[in-house]
């Protein structure tokens, strides 16, 4: 176990040791999930923008970056952790968020209920959340590292999520998509750290 | 004003009447000096009286009065006041009395200042008219807001069991806002006083969230008693109450997420410690308006429709931004084209177009009830996005004996709500379902069964339904079939007239009488009639072999409509006095038998079979009527077929029939025949094998006895053209001045019609330098021959020159049009007797000149010698 965090602690002096193939294909096919995700989290939030009317994505406008219940923007240091610690994150992050992105799909369905692509796209971004969570674990058990403690509940952090107006909601919704395509891309770039040809 | 009069409480002092009567001066000066005196004593009692007497009332049943105490009278002096109402009654008080309100008209008050032997005692004439009504100020007995709607909530106590008469009221009520206190609102409000203590309720709407300043209210009153003479003045103003909101520490934007009708004006604000540094609607800027604090305000006038998500208002602040949406739209429109009908008699579904769009989605979305007066039963719509031009519906479960229904249609959303009616006896609204499972049973080769299901329960009404009947090649039929309906839904209908053997499309619609709507067409059922018998025997022809020995049978195909199935074969069988010949089971598609036969008379019978039976015989004889009179005739067609004529004949019995074949064609020669009917003369011959330039030949034959005879013979064309080859052409003789040419034929399949004639040109010319010219009847030096008798093969061109080329030219032509040409060169023998008379007249003229020379010469000198004769 440690033999194996020590080597994804710095997978440059790992390369003498052969990963197993599987594990390999693995971590290569999260990767390329995570790659495909960022991509959807991309044109989620610029989806989720263009439904919630001006000023939201007018330049200039900057939001405060609300705190949202159980889960917050990867912090400054993430990179400089350990590969297993960051995944654990990554991992515990992407679990969070698919009742956050509930939460706000909920709230656009009455705001924009015609916005049939936006709706889909919250849908699919919780239920790609999920499986990029899952993935990210079972690269994690397959690396012999621990995988988080308990989750919390996803009625507890939907319900510390609602908001009182329909301003603060647009608001939290938009933290909630920039969050999930942080996170995405967060995992994307760790991933990117354990697959083959990635960087140092 | 009060009248007054004053009496001296004392007797008066008498002046000494004796030093009056002294000197007037000292009189007068004396008597001046009394008068300021007496005048400076009745100011002096003026002083000392109790004066200016005031009385108002609050409840016009108690007045209370007061007056100017006399100068010099102490704090608590005393009164005794007495005044007559009725009885007389007196009062002692030390500054003002209340007293009961007294009858109308003067009443007179004496006033007496008690224990001060210095005042005197005033009366006053007392007027309920000097009265002054002035009610109590009134109590605010709750202040209260919604803050949700921006509305302040008045109520107060009219305290009517203080008066004695009913009395019409003005409140007067003031609104101000911030701690500054602009009056925002000024109004009166009328009530009336009824003897009984009233709560009065006011409420007002402020332009202006509440959350954004402090409101305060007061109220005053003004009471018209119409008994009251006195004058009537307001109430003083009652101590303010005042509104204000406890900020928390979510929302900070007022008000918040409101719905507004489009073109309204809203006041939104921002209730802050922050210095608010800029406010947006949208994407534009507003100017701010400070409230207390650094609460901030902005006025939005004249909203737009907002889209989906709503308007964002955001106040920004140095690093934050608070904001709110409006939802501006508009109230639900009058339903539109409500209309309910039933499929089933069981359910009944009611559309409507929503009409104008109210730019309200979500929970803010138009909410529709669809409620039944007769029955008191009600359905709501499940709120569901459809874009805006498509139609509403909602489903109302019928009730048992209930036809006639009242629908109201109410729609609802936040700002505001409208309905449609609707009465309608739904047994004369049925658009039924569209029949389904259609199936087919034969009855007859000509009829069938149809069935289908139509789900409903139409058992006390009457269906009409529509067969549509279609068949290849076909105008499709309408069949109507009335029925009553049925509980289980499952209907039958039998279709005759049909033929056998056919391809039939059936499709069912339906619709109840009295009619409304016709259901959708059921999808198609195929069927095939099953087979019956030929109905005729088939087109029958004959024709001899070349050699005459063999008679040829031709039969066609029988059309579908009379083959009534799939023909399977044919029996063929020839018939004399003597003997009867058969071939049996010719397999279709086989439609010609030979058989050897000799010249007499045979009756040909040919008859189709198919799997139900065979056709009746179709006879024909096998030999032909003569005919001696026959000529050939000619005719040409209009390009896709050939008209062909015949005077009637009435020893024709059975029919005509045309036989053709291409005229190139070696005997037996047929392409086909067709039958007319015996009563024709004329019939245009058409086919797909016509090829126009072909010459056809055209038999046409009559029928007697199922003889036939041979009418008339053409050959024609059907359309002509022009010949392929020109007429080969040699020259016969040629002499000095004239050329004999003759010509061959064109054969039939190169002449390509009918031949018209032929133009022959010729002009003066060598072969080296006229190959070239076209030659042209129009040139005035060319020379053309219009040959028209077409059994004309030889010309002779005369009047040449001789010794000369000719180039001649020679082409056919037909009614098709001009056929290529030919042509040759030839030149003219020479002529000799021209070249006699050349020469001899030069000599004949050169020997009479020498003559007359001679002759004149010899007179000459005749003459001269006769004149030297004269001389001499």
């Amino acid at each position: 176990m440690s033999r194996r965090e020590g080597s994804l602690e710095d997978p440059q002096a790992d390369s003498s040791i052969s990963p197993l193939p599987h594990l390999e294909s693995k971590i290569q096919q999260t990767h390329s999930l995570a790659r495909l995700l960022t991509k959807y989290a991309e044109q989620l939030l610029q989806e989720y923008v263009q439904h919630q009317g001006d000023p939201f994505g007018l330049p200039g406008f900057s939001p405060p970056r609300l705190p949202v219940a159980d889960l917050s923007a990867p912090a400054p240091g993430h990179a400089g952790l350990p590969v297993p610690e960051r995944l654990r994150l990554d991992e515990a992050a992407l679990a969070a968020l698919p009742p956050l992105l509930d939460v706000v799909r909920r709230r656009q369905a009455e705001l924009n209920p015609r916005a049939l692509r936006l709706l889909r796209r919250l849908e699919d971004a919780a239920r790609q959340a999920r499986a990029l969570g899952a993935a990210v674990e079972a690269v994690l058990a397959a690396l012999g590292a621990e995988t988080r403690g308990p989750r919390p509940e996803p009625n507890a952090i939907a319900a510390a999520t609602v908001t009182a107006g329909v301003f603060p909601a647009k608001v939290l919704g938009l933290r909630v998509c920039g969050l999930y395509r942080e996170w995405v891309s967060r995992t994307e770039a760790d991933l990117g750290q354990l697959a083959p040809g990635g960087p140092a | 004003m009060m009248d007054i009069s004053l009496c001296l409480k004392r007797p008066s002092r008498m002046g000494d009447s004796k030093r009056m009567r002294m000197t007037s001066n000292f009189q007068w000066l004396l008597l001046t000096v009394l008068l300021l005196y007496l005048m400076n004593q009745v100011n002096s009692q003026k002083r000392r009286t109790p004066r200016d007497l005031k009385c108002i009332t609050n409840n016009l049943q108690v007045w209370d009065c007061s007056w100017r105490a006399p100068s010099g009278a102490g704090h608590g002096a005393a009164y005794e006041v007495c005044f007559e109402n009725g009885s007389h009654s007196c009062y002692r008080l030390e500054k003002n009395v209340k007293i009961p309100a007294l009858l109308p008209g003067d009443h007179e008050i004496t006033i007496n200042p008690l224990h001060d032997f210095g005042s005197f005692i005033s009366k006053f004439t007392l007027n309920e008219k000097n009265v002054s009504f002035i009610p109590d100020v009134p109590e605010i007995l709750d202040l209260s807001a919604d803050f949700s709607t921006s509305t302040l909530h008045l109520k107060w106590n009219d305290k009517g069991s203080v008066f004695p008469h009913h009395s019409d009221v003005i409140w007067e009520i003031k609104v101000l806002r911030k701690k500054n206190m602009e009056i925002v609102k000024l109004v009166t409000h009328n009530t009336t006083l009824n003897g009984r203590d009233t709560i009065h309720h006011w409420s007002w709407t402020s332009d202006m969230p509440l959350e954004c300043a402090t409101h305060y209210v007061g109220i005053r009153c003004y009471i018209d008693d119409p008994q009251f003479s006195g004058r009537k003045e307001w109430s003083d103003w009652s101590p303010l109450k005042n509104i204000s909101w406890s900020p928390d520490s979510q929302t900070k934007v007022f008000p918040q997420d409101r719905v507004l009708l489009v073109g309204s004006d809203i006041t939104v604000c921002c209730v802050t410690q922050e210095e608010v540094l800029s406010a947006q609607i949208g994407s534009t800027y507003c100017p701010l308006i400070h409230l207390d604090g650094k609460n901030v305000a902005i006025k939005i006038r004249n909203i737009s429709a907002s889209e989906s998500s709503g308007t964002n208002v955001v106040f920004s602040v140095e690093d934050n931004m608070f904001g709110t949406v409006i939802f501006a739209g508009y109230p639900p429109d009058i339903p539109q084209k409500l209309n309910c009908e039933t499929y089933d008699l069981k359910e009944i579904i009611c559309t409507w177009n929503p009409g104008r769009p109210t730019f309200l989605v979500g929970p803010r979305n138009t909410s529709y009830t669809l409620f039944e007066s007769f029955s008191g039963k009600y359905v709501r719509f499940k709120r569901v996005e459809l874009p805006t031009n498509e139609s509403y519906q909602l489903f109302f479960q019928m009730l048992p004996n209930q036809e006639i229904y009242n629908f109201t249609l109410n729609a609802r959303n936040p700002l505001g709500q409208s309905e449609s009616t609707l009465l309608v006896n739904i047994t004369e609204k049925v658009h039924p379902h569209i029949p389904t499972s259609i199936k087919v049973k034969d009855i007859s080769s000509t009829a069938v069964t149809l069935s289908w299901h139509l789900p409903g329960s139409f058992a006390k009404i009457k269906l009409l339904c529509q067969i549509e009947i279609n068949k290849t090649n076909s105008v499709h039929e309408l069949r109507n079939v009335t029925m009553k309906g049925i509980e289980n839904s499952s209907y039958l209908a039998a279709v005759d007239k049909l033929n056998p053997y056919t391809i039939y499309t059936f499709r069912i619609r339906c619709c109840t009488d009295p009619f409304w709507k016709w259901s959708k067409w059921s999808n198609e059922k195929q069927y095939l009639t099953t087979e019956a018998i030929p109905s005729k025997g088939p087109d029958t022809w004959r024709e001899w072999s070349s050699d005459g020995k063999n008679l040829i049978i031709y039969w066609k195909p029988l059309p579908i409509n009379e083959a009534n199935g799939k023909i399977l074969s044919y029996n063929v069988s020839c018939s004399s006095d003597e003997e009867t010949q058969s071939l049996s089971e010719i397999p279709d598609p086989q439609h010609k038998a030979e058989i050897q036969l000799d010249k007499s008379d045979y009756i040909i019978s040919v008859v189709a079979k198919n799997s139900v039976g065979s056709s009746p015989p179709s006879k024909i004889a096998s030999m032909e009527i003569p005919n001696d009179d026959l000529k050939i005739e000619q005719a040409v067609g209009m390009g896709n077929g050939i008209l062909l004529t015949w005077n009637y004949d009435p020893n024709v019995t059975c029919d005509y029939v045309i036989k053709w074949c291409n005229s190139s064609r070696s005997e037996p020669c047929l392409m086909d025949w067709k039958k007319v009917p015996s009563n024709s003369t004329e019939t245009v011959i058409e086919s797909d094998q016509f090829r126009p330039g072909v010459r056809y030949n055209f038999f046409v034959y009559g029928c007697r006895n199922q003889g036939y005879q041979l009418l008339r013979s053409i050959i024609g064309y059907v359309e002509e053209l022009a010949p392929v080859v020109a007429p080969n052409f040699t020259v016969e003789d040629t002499s000095a001045d004239s050329i004999l040419v003759k010509w061959e034929e064109i054969p039939v399949e190169e002449l390509r019609g009918f031949l018209r004639g032929y133009l022959f040109y010729f002009e003066k010319g060598e072969r080296d330098t006229s190959k070239m010219r076209v030659l042209e009847s129009g040139r005035s030096d060319i020379k053309v021959k219009n040959i028209t008798d077409i059994s004309q093969k030889t010309l002779r061109i005369a009047d040449l020159q001789g010794k000369t080329s000719y180039h001649l030219v020679l082409r056919a032509y037909t009614d098709g049009g001009m056929g290529p040409e030919k042509s040759m060169f030839v030149v003219t023998k020479e002529n000799s007797v021209a070249l006699i008379i050349a020469i001899l007249i030069p000599v004949a003229v050169a020997v009479i000149v020498g003559v007359v020379t001679s002759i004149l010469c010899y007179r000459k000198r005749e003459w001269e010698t006769a004149l030297l004769k004269h001389w001499k």
